[in-house]
């Protein structure tokens, strides 16, 4: 195709015509350009074979005709010596007859004396005197032969000396219209076979492109189909062939398709689930907060402005000062509580101090809060981590922490951290009574395991859990 | 769209006919236009013929009886015929017929000037209605000929009657060798008519074909006049080995020229002229050698009494 394009480049003419014709034949349907390639080749062919044997019969047939005229010619010359010199004009006539009756062609047969005088002839009622002129008998080279236009349609005449033109000549008219008729006859024959053939080719190739389309249009339709969000259609496989690899390749399509929008399904609804247990769990803290907060320092604010009043009416030097004391004790374990509630938000000292910090402060907070739980930390970091990396290792670990201490009944914990490859890693492993990971996150109500994971994925890493009847390990790795 | 596209097929459909028509056009077209340029006959355009107008001039009619084959007397006689044109300066006619009686019935209605005739037909005319005598042939400075029987050069027959039960080819019903002879013969020496004795007998009108049916062995014998089966040898030395001579018959006189008994006297003195002087004269020697005969001279009746004796034994020839 190249090759040609680059071919018709060079002219221009013929590149616009190329390209009109394929305007034409490239915009039409696979159907009618199967049947446009059948039809022109049959009728092509058809025509081709009718025209060359139409044209080869012709020749042979009058080269024939002109063979048996000169041999009829002869043979009449040779027969009518004897009639004419014993002056017999009904034997003549009757060999005239008789030739005429005998030969199909023969239209008709004359003998002429040498002065040209008709002697005997086929004719009926009158003879065409015009005929005696359209061939010469004065000539040196016989048999003569001229063909001409007749009402009875082509004829060839014939002129053969008798007895060396002694006694005159004999003229023999063939006719060609036989030949023409078997000819047309023939010629009608072919075309009809070239068209009974067009039409056995226009049913193989009208199958032919219901064979090829038919596969291709249902791909289409199925194709259509998996647009609409129909993702339980498949193409069917019609045959061992290059649209049913196709139609292979397309259900593959379509099968990963529906596997990963049900990937995305679940995703969502986890996403919505840990939305909402979210948004439920922020109401918990503000809640727990407000509690705290009007419980706690409310209360012991209340109780300070009510003994600052008591202290102003107090006289008493001795009682005075120990109300002081007592107002200042209240005070300072309302900071106390005031800075852990703060703590518990936020832990300032992973912005202060870093992650290695921030979770040996946890570790040992921790360990006051379980203390039948044995915590092992090991941090091998070179380098504080960025900050978005420091906070969410910090939660992830804080979170499986949590749950091996409430859900695993273990007695150890180990955390390690370490970088690899520029990587961080993180491992929590527990002696616990392990859990089924998979049935965990699909139940529905693991917030801690789903915000883990979306943890780990907001920053490109990833959060993987072996768990067994030994125990449970959690493998955390994000890109530094 | 969609409309648009399926009247863009249609039109298409369209021009695949047009194709289709335009070609079958070309093919008639042509075989039409080879008919151009031919001269054009209406054969149906018929007029009756005109009479062949009448010669001004009389034509001096010359019968030849069919000795020979149509063919082999016109070539024979032909230069004769133009020899007495020339020599009497008026346009002569060779008449032929295909048998001696159709000549005689010429001869006897005077539609003739002057004929060439067989033996048996000079007698039988003489007879009937006194057939003239103007000259015969000298050959071999004889005026006789015989009539010769011959078989096929293979054939075991040494006599007339070795051919019983054969095939046997006369010449002509009137001819004096060719089938009066034969008859006589049969008759004298074995008692029996042809019809008896052969199995089939049929004519050839004439004494050159008859040599050819046994030289072909379409018959088994055949009788001819001596002088044509010389001059056939002569022309075809061939024949030698195809047909041998069984039989010689006695001298009979040589077939005359004759006229009729009508004719002016004064055209048959000039006739008879001509053909005695035809021997002093170059150009007459000439036509003479090719007819194989040595000069014309005169004749009597008398010379005919065999013939005339064995045709009156046969019977009436017809």
């Amino acid at each position: 195709m190249s090759t040609l394009t680059a071919y018709l480049q060079r002219y221009p003419r013929l590149n616009a015509w190329f390209n009109r014709w394929w305007d034409w034949a490239g915009a039409v349907g696979v159907r009618t350009k199967i049947l446009g390639i059948v039809l022109t080749l049959t009728i092509v062919l058809g025509l081709g074979v009718t025209w060359q044997v139409r044209l080869m019969m012709t020749y042979t047939l009058i080269a024939e005709l002109e063979e048996r005229g000169v041999s009829i010619a002869s043979d009449l010359a040779a027969r009518s010596v004897d009639p004419i010199l014993l002056n017999d004009t009904f034997a003549l006539y009757e060999l005239l007859t008789e030739i005429q009756t005998n030969h199909n062609d023969v239209a008709y047969a004359f003998v002429v004396d040498p002065q040209g005088r008709v002697l005997a002839h086929t004719f009926e009622g009158g003879f065409p005197v015009e005929l005696l002129t359209i061939n010469s008998i004065s000539g040196e080279d016989f048999p003569q032969q001229v063909r001409y236009m007749s009402n009875q349609g082509i004829m060839h005449d014939f002129v053969m000396p008798i007895f060396n033109g002694r006694s005159g000549f004999v003229r023999v008219g063939m006719n060609e219209e036989r030949i023409q008729r078997v000819v047309n006859t023939v010629t009608g024959q072919m075309l009809l076979t070239t068209l009974l053939v067009a039409l056995i080719g226009i049913a193989a190739a009208t199958f032919l492109t219901w064979l090829l389309t038919r596969p291709i249009l249902q791909l289409v339709e199925t194709t259509r189909q998996v647009g609409q969000g129909n993702l339980n259609v498949r193409a069917a496989r019609w045959a061992n062939d290059e649209i049913g690899t196709l139609a292979d390749a397309f259900n593959q399509m379509v099968d990963d398709l529906k596997a990963s929008q049900q990937a995305i399904a679940e995703k969502e609804a986890a996403r919505t689930r840990l939305l909402a247990q979210l948004i439920n769990a922020q109401e918990e803290e503000r809640r727990r907060i407000a509690r705290e907060l009007h419980d706690g320092v409310g209360q012991a604010l209340t109780s300070i402005m009510v003994g600052v009043k008591l202290l102003g009416q107090t006289a008493d030097g001795q009682t005075f000062a120990q109300k002081r004391a007592e107002l200042r004790q209240v005070a300072e374990e309302t900071l106390h509580s005031v800075r852990l509630l703060s703590r518990q938000l936020r832990p300032s000292v992973l912005d202060d101090l870093g992650l290695v910090a921030a979770l040996e402060r946890y570790a040992a907070e921790f360990a006051t809060t379980y203390p039948n739980l044995t915590v092992d930390l090991h941090c091998h970091l070179p380098h504080r981590l960025d900050p978005p990396v420091e906070i969410t290792l910090y939660r992830i670990v804080q979170e499986a922490m949590t749950n091996a201490a409430r859900h695993s009944g273990a007695t150890t914990l180990s955390v390690l951290l370490s970088t690899r490859d520029g990587r961080v890693q993180a491992i929590i492993e527990d002696n616990g009574r392990g859990f089924d990971p998979a049935l965990a996150r699909r139940a529905g109500n693991s917030v801690g395991l789903h915000s883990m994971t979306e943890r780990a994925e907001l920053l490109g890493g990833q959060v993987n859990i072996e768990s067994g009847s030994d125990g449970t390990t959690v493998y955390v790795e994000i890109p530094q | 769209m969609e409309i648009e596209l399926g009247i863009r097929k249609v039109n298409r459909k369209n021009v695949v006919l047009l194709v289709v028509l335009l070609l079958l056009v070309l093919l008639t077209g042509c075989a039409a236009a080879q008919a151009e340029n031919l001269p054009y006959v209406n054969l149906e355009h018929r007029q009756p013929l005109p009479p062949i107008a009448p010669a001004e001039v009389k034509p001096l009619r010359i019968a030849v009886a069919a000795i020979l084959s149509p063919q082999g007397t016109a070539e024979s006689y032909s230069e004769l015929a133009d020899y007495i044109s020339k020599k009497l300066d008026r346009p002569v006619e060779l008449v032929q017929r295909r048998t001696y009686a159709e000549v005689n019935d010429l001869i006897a209605q005077n539609k003739v000037d002057i004929a060439f005739v067989c033996t048996s037909a000079y007698v039988v005319g003489h007879d009937t209605f006194g057939m003239e005598l103007l000259a015969a042939p000298e050959v071999n400075r004889e005026q006789v000929y015989y009539s010769v029987l011959i078989v096929p050069a293979d054939s075991p027959a040494t006599s007339i009657a070795d051919l019983k039960g054969k095939v046997f080819a006369f010449t002509d019903p009137m001819s004096h060798s060719g089938r009066a002879y034969p008859t006589y013969l049969l008759r004298q020496e074995l008692g029996v008519s042809p019809e008896q004795f052969f199995s089939r007998t049929f004519f050839t009108y004439s004494h050159d074909r008859a040599i050819q049916a046994v030289a072909e062995r379409v018959a088994d014998g055949a009788a001819v006049d001596s002088l044509v089966l010389d001059y056939a040898l002569q022309r075809d030395p061939s024949l030698k080995d195809r047909v041998r001579v069984i039989h010689r018959s006695p001298p009979f006189g040589i077939p005359p020229v004759v006229a009729p008994p009508q004719a002016s006297p004064r055209l048959k003195a000039r006739l008879q002229q001509l053909l005695l002087d035809m021997s002093n004269d170059p150009e007459g020697r000439l036509v003479l050698q090719h007819l194989g005969f040595d000069r014309f001279t005169l004749i009597e009746d008398r010379v005919y009494a065999s013939a005339r004796k064995v045709i009156q034994t046969v019977g009436e020839l017809k």
